[in-house]
């Protein structure tokens, strides 16, 4: 490359231009939280890991292991929300803006029955928070999860309503992008709470 | 109904469920094989883990991996 | 060839208007080089802070049985010592305070990527500090920065509070780590490939890398801790089947990354430092670029080092060992590479350079007893007594603060348009310096004699070293307080600096001093790395730095929107 080459040259689209730099940008910062998000969770997953490798019996005398049953099906609901949010961004980016909206109350709604579905598991496990390593880990980590579908469900609804106030179009829908990312994340997270609770 | 009736059919409803889902997504990450872009690869990424996951929900459910293995 | 620099940046064109209110500029302002300078203020003021909490222990220690403190209270000060030294002073200064500066200057960008982030993870700073230091009203942390369980479990309300402020100061870290992560990935002027980025920017990407994937480990750490502290949730107490290795696997994760955080922005500081004031390019360019990420990748598997008697699971501590013997590779590597930087060099001994060479000399120390440290053996004897004080101090201190020190030199003049006092400087240094070594030094072999560490009273054989320390340590303070006078007295009376004082390379001084809020006039293009002097410049299209005004007054650019 010549010096000649580093000029700055004039652009009749800098408005799309200087969005997809924007955009590249953010969507970098974004995965690079969801990486520091995955440490969190590793971090308390190592602690179950170590924290069952070293007690003497497991699961500790008086804990109920919970019932792989109802949280599979759970787990599907989660996964299904999923696909549908693939299905949502697939309409978006073809322009068809009404199915869009249908498959994201679709993912809103089987996001809110799977923390129902967590409601139940919680007042009908046969363990407490406070009462045994398992409940510390199983609590926190499901719990966190929880939070993180919780925020998952709010940010849905924040971009539902920034597409109907048009805030994004065809070309440039960095929020839709981000929220697709943060909400296959926190699906993946339940896979290995999933394995680590309900199968291991 | 049944514990085990229940249990039973909340079983089925998971391995469908996890079929149609996981192909879903393997499906979507076929298409999107070649296409560039750092959120299409953390798309396939997380989506195929996700399938991964959905395998571990039948494999689960129809009794072959887990301790909880009450048979089918 | 190295991955190319974006050859168009619409981003780079674009240049917002300056705000307008005094609000707006200088209290929540999004510039970076603004909030740099908040971090550096809010930092020292801590330091200061913390450093008097030390005085406080040095005071206890001249007498082998004082009774100038209760052990309560001695216990309190040690822990919140090393605790604000490291989370609300170091790491602070060295990525929010100089990293902020001056690493997107550095790399032609006109900001960082996220600057309303910037401004959020500085805003997140005095708070943490207020928590952490107001704990003392209502008993401090008292079992070390590293609040060990069961004794951190049994702790007064304060150590709640430490979870409380060190896991804000950590979401400040880890956001500043994918802010600036992003920066230095995105952002760079044209041209500006991998191996033409300055030295101090190889730094600071180690850095970033290290603070936004290790900084999460400690906030689970923290969670967990004051979960257990306020609900009883069984993570780290045996009595309920949880584990104190457990926490110190956890925290160590963090805490040992964590030095590293400390110490890489201070060898950048170094590595720019040098080359400018002996004139000569810089030694070994690409061995100390790839030794920062060397050291940031193995710095995540040697945490276990620092728990070699804590009865972990015995086969461990041989992995450990050597993946630490080997991460001082790299280090080596760097203090070689300075060395003959230095071999034949033209040398100006400037303050900035005199601290440089300081630095060589006491980090190198601390060093090699790191690797003392490293051998099980003789970690055995050494773990838990004054050995280990030595060796953090002369690495923390002796490293990251000397490094940072010179850096203040160097960069003062662009950040503020006029040069610190050279003679006071050279006080500065040379009192600092014996000080330091006299301090520090003696405690190396009461450590191996048997002192224990964070002991309030101790046996009298090693009365005279303590005195020796305490008397060393109170020149420290005279030494920072020229410093500090230093600062605040040259901001109206210093010399005038102009945009580059030095006569370097790198692309900070190729703009006024302090530089437009836009940082420069044009984006320019970057043809090689900084460091052959006898070369012109490598840039291109560089409006001439002594047309270019200073800070808000400076006008639009031409051709921007």
């Amino acid at each position: 490359m010549t010096a000649a080459s580093l000029g700055h040259e004039p652009h009749h689209d800098d408005g799309l231009a200087l969005y997809r730099e924007v955009a590249d940008i953010r969507l970098l910062g974004f995965v690079l939280f969801l990486i520091s998000d995955c440490i969190l969770f590793s971090s308390f997953i190592f602690a179950y890991l170590y924290m069952r490798n070293a007690a003497p019996v497991w699961p500790p005398t008086g804990v109920g292991l919970p019932d792989a049953n109802l949280a599979a099906v759970n787990s599907i609901v989660l996964f299904g929300s999923g696909a549908t949010m693939h299905f949502a961004m697939e309409n978006w980016k073809h322009g068809t803006e009404v199915k869009f909206r249908r498959w994201m109350v679709a993912t809103i709604i089987l996001g809110a029955l799977f923390l129902f579905g967590q409601g139940y598991e919680y007042t009908h496990i046969n363990a407490t928070w406070w009462g045994s390593t398992f409940g510390a880990a199983f609590f926190t980590l499901t719990g966190m999860h929880g939070f993180h579908v919780f925020c998952g469900i709010v940010f849905l609804i924040i971009l539902l309503n920034q597409t109907l106030a048009g805030v994004y179009n065809k070309k440039q829908y960095f929020g839709l992008v981000a929220g697709t990312l943060y909400w296959h994340f926190v699906d993946v997270i339940w896979v290995f709470l999933f394995f680590l609770f309900y199968v291991w | 109904m049944t514990e085990h009736t229940l249990a039973y059919v909340l079983r089925t409803i998971a391995i469908i469920g996890a079929i149609v889902v996981g192909v879903v997504a393997i499906y979507q990450v076929r298409n999107d094989w070649k296409t560039p872009g750092l959120d299409i690869q953390v798309s396939k990424l997380l989506l195929a883990l996700m399938a991964f996951g959905c395998v571990i929900v039948i494999l689960s459910s129809w009794g072959i991996i887990g301790w909880q293995t009450k048979g089918y | 060839m190295a991955v190319a620099a974006p050859q168009h940046s619409a981003l780079a064109e674009h240049v917002h208007h300056a705000p307008k209110s005094f609000i707006n500029r200088y209290i929540f302002t999004l510039d970076h080089k603004i909030i740099g300078l908040q971090y550096m203020i809010t930092g020292s003021l801590f330091f200061i802070i913390s450093g008097l909490l030390a005085e406080l222990i040095r005071v206890q220690l001249m007498n082998s049985d004082g009774r100038f403190l209760s052990p309560e209270h001695f216990n309190e000060l040690y822990s919140v010592h090393g605790s604000s030294m490291v989370w609300l002073v170091i790491i602070p200064l060295a990525t929010g305070g100089f990293g902020n500066f001056v690493m997107p200057l550095m790399i032609g960008a006109r900001d960082v990527a996220f600057p309303w982030l910037n401004a959020l993870s500085f805003w997140m700073f005095p708070p943490a500090g207020l928590i952490l230091f107001s704990s003392f009203l209502v008993g401090a942390p008292d079992a070390g920065w590293t609040e060990y369980p069961p004794v951190s479990l049994q702790g007064p309300p304060g150590t709640s509070m430490w979870c409380v402020a060190i896991f804000l100061i950590g979401i400040s870290s880890t956001l500043t780590g994918i802010n600036f992560l992003v920066t230095m990935l995105k952002m760079r002027a044209p041209g500006m490939t991998f191996t033409r980025m300055p030295l101090f920017v190889w730094a600071q990407l180690a850095t970033a890398v290290l603070n936004m994937v290790a900084t999460t480990a400690l906030a689970a750490a923290l969670l967990a801790l004051f979960l257990e502290r306020t609900f009883g949730i069984p993570f780290y107490d045996p009595s309920h089947g949880g584990s104190p290795v457990m926490w110190q696997h956890m925290f160590w994760f963090y805490s040992h990354p964590a030095v590293y955080i400390m110490i890489l922005p201070a060898f950048g500081v170094i590595s720019e430092v040098l080359p400018t004031f002996a004139r000569k390019p810089i030694f070994g360019y690409k061995m100390i670029a790839f030794s920062s990420i060397a050291i940031a990748l193995l710095g995540f598997m040697v945490w276990a080092h620092h728990m070699f008697t804590s009865g972990m699971t015995p086969w461990l501590v041989l992995p450990f060992m050597i993946l630490t013997f080997i991460i001082a590779i790299p280090t080596g590597i760097k203090i070689f590479s300075w060395v003959a930087t230095l071999w034949g060099g033209n040398i100006r001994y400037s303050s900035a350079m005199l601290f440089a060479m300081g630095f060589i000399a006491t980090f190198t120390f601390g060093g090699v007893t790191g690797i003392f440290l490293a051998a099980v053996p003789a970690d055995f004897q050494e773990h838990g007594t004054y050995f280990v004080v030595a060796h953090i101090h002369y690495v923390l201190f002796g490293g990251s603060v000397l490094g940072l020190l010179s850096g203040a030199y160097y960069w003062y003049p662009k950040m503020t348009g006029r040069l610190l006092n050279e003679f006071w400087g050279h006080v500065h240094f040379w009192v600092t310096f014996v000080a330091f070594n006299v301090t520090f030094l003696p405690m190396h072999w009461i450590g191996l004699l048997g002192m224990p560490r964070r002991v309030p009273v101790y046996d009298p054989q090693f009365t005279d070293w303590n005195r020796v320390a305490s008397i060393g340590s109170f020149f420290l303070v005279l030494g920072m307080a020229i410093f500090f006078i230093n600062v605040i007295w040259s901001i109206k009376h210093g010399k005038k600096a102009g945009p580059n004082p030095w006569n370097a390379r790198t692309l900070e001084w190729m703009t006024s001093s302090p530089p437009p809020y836009y940082n420069f006039v044009k984006v320019p293009g970057v043809l090689h790395a900084p460091y052959e002097f006898d070369q012109p410049l490598p840039y291109v299209g560089l409006e001439p730095a002594e047309n270019v005004v200073s800070g808000y007054k400076a006008p639009m650019p031409a051709g921007s929107h």
